[in-house]
C-alpha cells in the first residue's frame, strides 16, 4: 500500500495519536522538563537546577536505592514465580474440555478485582493475630512457621510478592494456553518418533515455540512487578522501616507527600530508564530462544 | 504553553495516583453546579452524619446557599487536597492538617485570611495558633485532639492502677497488667502507631519544642540521646512484651479491637480513637494517660496536644462570602457542640459542654500541661517518614543506636 497516494489513511491514525501525545508524550516531556527544576508542584515559580536532582539522586538518596534494591527483589520474585506457575497451569489447561475451561476462569478471576480488594483480602490473610494464614499453619501444627508476614521488614516484601503472584497468574496463563495452542502437533509427533522423552519435547519443541509468548508474559511481568504501585501502597505503605518501598511508591512519596515535584520528576526518568533496559535486556535474551519465524 | 500543559498533566497525574490509592470521594448531600452551591471538603468520614445534620441546618437557615459536602480518605486528602483547590472551583470550605501541609497550600497562597472575620473571637485563642501563619489567621481548628494511649479505666481499677509518674512506675504499671493476663499496650505499628505514640514517648525526652527545627538547621541530631533513648524505651517495652504480639502487623482497627474487647489496657494512639472504641463496647469506661519517659522531676510535659480540623476558606473561591458564612456557622456554640458531642471530640471553640462520659472525663487535659504534636513540627515529609521509620526498625529488631543513624542519615540527605 502506497501511503503517499493514500494520505487520507494518516487521517485514521490521527485519534489514537492525539491521545497518545495528551496522556502519555506530553506528560512524559513535562516530567522531563520538571526533572531539571526545583518545581514543589504547586507554587507558580521555580527554579531550574540543571542536573542537580540526577546527582542527588545517584549519589546522596540511600532511600532511592533501597526502593530499587527493592524492586528488583519483588521483580524478580514475581516474575519467576508468576511465569513459573501460569507456564504449568497453562500446561495442564492446554484442552478446551469444559473442567479445563472452568479451570482457567478460576484462575482468570482475582485479575479481574480491584487491587484495593486484593490488598484488602490479603491483609486480612496476612494479619498475624487473627489472620487465616497464621489460623491454618497452628491447626496443622506448624505454629513455628508462623510469621508477622507484613511486619517483618525481611519477608514483607516477598508476602506482598505472592499476592501480586496470586493476583496475575491468571492472566498470564491465558497467553501461555494461546501460544501452547498454536503450537503445530506434526512437531510433537517428529519428536515423538525421534525418540523425545518429555523434558526433550519441552526443551527442543514447546518452549522455542512458546519463546514469543514467554516474551510477552515476562515482559508485562517485569513491567507490572515495577509498577505495583496500589498493592504495596494499600498493603503497607511502603514500611515497616522502607522494607516494601518501591520506585513507584517513593515517587509517589516524593511528589504528594514532600511535594518535591522537580525530584519525584527526577525519580521518574530514572524509573523509566530502569524499566526501558531491564525489557530491552528480557527481549534480546529470549529472543535467542525463539524459533527463526 | 508548557505551563498550561504542565498543569493538563499534573492534573492527570494526581487524579490517576488518587484513584491508584483507591476510595473515591465519598458523598453529596446536593448536586454540583448549582448556583449559590459551595463546595465542602475534608477527610473524616466519621463525621458525615453529624456534617450531614449541620449542613440540613445550615441550608435552612440560608435557603441561597446548598453545601456539596466531599469526604476523602485522609491519606489521598493530605496529598492530592492542594492539587484540587487551585482552580478554586473545588473546596470553598476545605480542611487542612497543621504543620506541613498548611506551609505548603500557605505557600501556594490558597488560603483566605480569616484575621477580620467576627467568627474567630468564637474560639479560644491559645487553641487557634496551629492556624496561624505569616501573622495571618489562616484557618481554625475545630478539633482538639490529644495524642496520647487511651486506657481502660475499668481494668486500672480492677488492678488498683493509677497512671504513673515516671518511667519507672509506667513499666512496673505495665508489667502489673502483663501478668494479670492484659496486653498492656496495643500499638498498630503497620500504620499510625510509630507516628502517634512517638510524642509522648519523647515530650519529656526533648522537652524542647524547636527540637525538630534544631534538626532541620543541623543544630540537633537523632542520634543524640534524646532520640536515642526514646527509640531504646519502644525497644523496651516490645521486648518485655508490654506491646501486643506482631504490634508492626497490627493496624489501628485491629488494635482498637483489641482494647475494646477488653483484651488489652491501653491503646497508643490518642483520643480521637475514644469514639470508635466505645461503638465497639458502650460499657467501657475510658481516660487518658501519657508515658512519662523520664523521672517525675525532670518530665516538663504531661501530654500531648493537637490542633487540627483546620476550617479554611479557598482564596480562589468565587463565593467566598458563603464560604465564610458556613464557617462561621459550625464556630457557633451550639453547632460546635453537637459536633464535639456526636463525634466524641473535644473543640477549640469556647464555652462549648461536653455532655458525653469519655469527653467529660478528659475534659481536664485541656487546662493540663500539654505540648503540640511535635511530629506535626517536622518540616520535611521525608524526615517524618525516617523518624517514624526508625521506630519500627527498632521493633523489628535493630539497635537504638543503629537505628537512630540511618534515620540521621536521611536528615542529612534532606538539609
Amino acid at each position: 500500500m502506497n501511503f503517499r497516494k493514500n494520505k487520507s489513511l494518516f487521517l485514521f491514525l490521527l485519534p489514537g495519536l492525539i491521545l497518545y501525545t495528551i496522556f502519555f508524550i506530553v506528560p512524559t516531556v513535562n516530567a522531563l522538563i520538571y526533572s531539571f527544576t526545583d518545581w514543589d508542584g504547586i507554587s507558580p515559580e521555580f527554579n531550574v537546577v540543571g542536573i542537580e536532582n540526577y546527582v542527588q539522586l545517584v549519589t546522596n538518596d540511600s532511600i532511592f536505592l533501597k526502593a530499587f534494591v527493592n524492586n528488583i527483589k519483588f521483580m524478580l520474585f514475581v516474575l519467576i514465580f508468576q511465569t513459573l506457575f501460569s507456564l504449568i497451569f497453562a500446561m495442564f489447561l492446554i484442552k478446551n474440555t469444559k473442567t479445563n475451561i472452568f479451570l482457567r476462569a478460576l484462575y482468570f478471576f482475582p485479575t479481574i478485582l480491584s487491587s484495593v480488594s486484593v490488598a484488602f483480602i490479603w491483609t486480612f490473610i496476612y494479619d498475624p493475630n487473627m489472620g487465616m494464614l497464621n489460623s491454618v499453619l497452628s491447626t496443622l501444627n506448624l505454629d513455628f512457621l508462623q510469621q508477622n508476614w507484613l511486619g517483618n521488614e525481611n519477608i514483607a516484601i516477598y508476602s506482598i510478592a505472592v499476592t501480586q503472584v496470586w493476583f496475575h497468574t491468571g492472566q498470564m496463563l491465558i497467553i501461555f494456553v494461546a501460544g501452547l495452542q498454536a503450537i503445530p502437533k506434526d512437531l510433537y509427533e517428529v519428536a515423538d518418533m525421534e525418540g523425545a522423552g518429555r523434558w526433550s519435547r519441552f526443551r527442543f519443541v514447546t518452549w522455542p515455540m512458546i519463546a514469543p509468548s514467554a516474551t510477552i508474559v515476562m515482559a508485562y511481568t517485569t513491567i507490572q512487578s515495577f509498577k505495583a504501585f496500589d498493592l504495596i501502597f494499600a498493603m503497607t505503605r511502603g514500611g515497616p522501616n522502607y522494607s516494601t518501598e518501591i520506585l513507584a511508591t517513593l515517587i509517589y512519596s516524593t511528589a504528594f507527600r514532600s511535594f518535591e515535584f522537580g525530584y519525584a520528576s527526577a525519580q521518574s526518568v530514572l524509573f523509566m530508564i530502569v524499566i526501558a533496559v531491564i525489557t530491552v535486556i528480557q527481549f534480546r535474551l529470549l529472543r535467542a530462544s525463539r524459533v527463526q519465524e | 504553553m508548557i505551563r498550561k500543559l504542565a498543569c493538563v498533566s499534573t492534573f492527570a497525574l494526581g487524579a490517576l495516583l488518587a484513584g491508584c490509592v483507591g476510595g473515591t470521594g465519598g458523598n453529596s448531600s446536593s448536586e454540583n453546579g448549582e448556583e449559590g452551591t459551595i463546595s465542602f471538603i475534608h477527610w473524616r468520614g466519621e463525621d458525615k452524619a453529624v456534617f450531614d445534620e449541620l449542613i440540613s441546618k445550615f441550608e435552612e437557615e440560608n435557603p441561597s446557599i446548598n453545601v456539596d459536602m466531599t469526604i476523602y480518605p485522609s491519606e489521598q486528602y493530605q496529598s492530592t487536597a492542594q492539587t484540587t483547590l487551585r482552580d478554586g472551583s473545588t473546596g470553598d470550605v476545605f480542611t487542612s492538617f497543621p504543620g506541613s501541609q498548611l506551609e505548603i497550600i500557605n505557600k501556594a497562597g490558597l488560603f483566605e485570611d480569616l484575621s477580620d472575620e467576627a467568627f474567630i473571637d468564637q474560639y479560644e485563642p491559645q487553641l487557634i495558633e496551629s492556624g496561624q501563619a505569616d501573622g495571618k489567621q489562616l484557618a481554625v481548628p475545630l478539633q482538639l485532639v490529644f495524642n496520647q494511649p487511651v486506657y481502660n479505666k475499668g481494668i486500672f481499677e480492677e488492678l488498683g492502677l493509677e497512671p504513673a509518674t515516671n518511667w519507672e512506675d509506667f513499666l512496673a504499671l505495665c508489667e502489673t497488667l502483663k501478668e494479670a493476663g492484659y496486653t498492656p499496650i496495643a500499638f498498630p505499628g503497620s500504620d499510625i502507631g510509630p507516628g502517634q505514640f512517638m510524642n509522648p514517648m519523647m515530650m519529656n525526652n526533648a522537652p524542647n519544642e524547636d527540637v525538630f527545627d534544631q534538626l532541620m538547621a543541623g543544630e540537633a541530631s537523632l542520634t543524640d540521646d534524646w532520640w536515642v533513648e526514646t527509640l531504646a524505651q519502644f525497644k523496651e517495652l516490645n521486648d518485655k512484651g508490654y506491646l501486643n504480639k506482631d504490634a508492626l502487623g497490627t493496624n489501628h482497627s485491629a488494635a482498637i479491637s483489641q482494647v475494646a474487647s477488653e483484651e488489652a489496657a491501653m491503646l497508643a494512639t490518642g483520643s480521637h480513637a475514644m469514639a470508635s472504641i466505645k461503638e465497639m463496647n458502650p460499657e467501657i469506661e475510658l481516660g487518658l494517660l501519657a508515658p512519662i519517659t523520664t523521672t517525675e522531676e525532670e518530665a516538663k510535659w504531661e501530654g500531648i496536644h493537637t490542633t487540627t480540623f483546620m476550617l479554611a476558606v479557598n482564596a480562589n473561591s468565587e463565593k467566598k462570602e458563603a464560604a465564610k458564612k458556613f464557617v462561621a456557622f459550625l464556630s457557633e456554640t451550639e453547632n460546635a457542640e453537637q459536633y464535639a458531642n456526636e463525634t466524641s471530640q473535644h473543640v477549640t471553640v469556647k464555652d462549648v459542654e461536653y455532655d458525653s462520659e469519655e469527653l467529660t472525663s478528659t475534659s481536664e487535659w485541656i487546662d493540663r500541661n500539654t505540648r503540640f504534636q511535635p511530629r506535626f513540627l517536622i518540616p520535611n515529609a521525608d524526615v517524618e517518614k525516617a523518624v517514624i521509620s526508625s521506630i519500627q526498625s527498632v521493633l523489628g529488631g535493630k539497635s537504638p543506636e543503629e537505628a537512630a543513624k540511618e534515620a540521621q542519615q536521611i536528615v542529612e540527605q534532606n538539609l
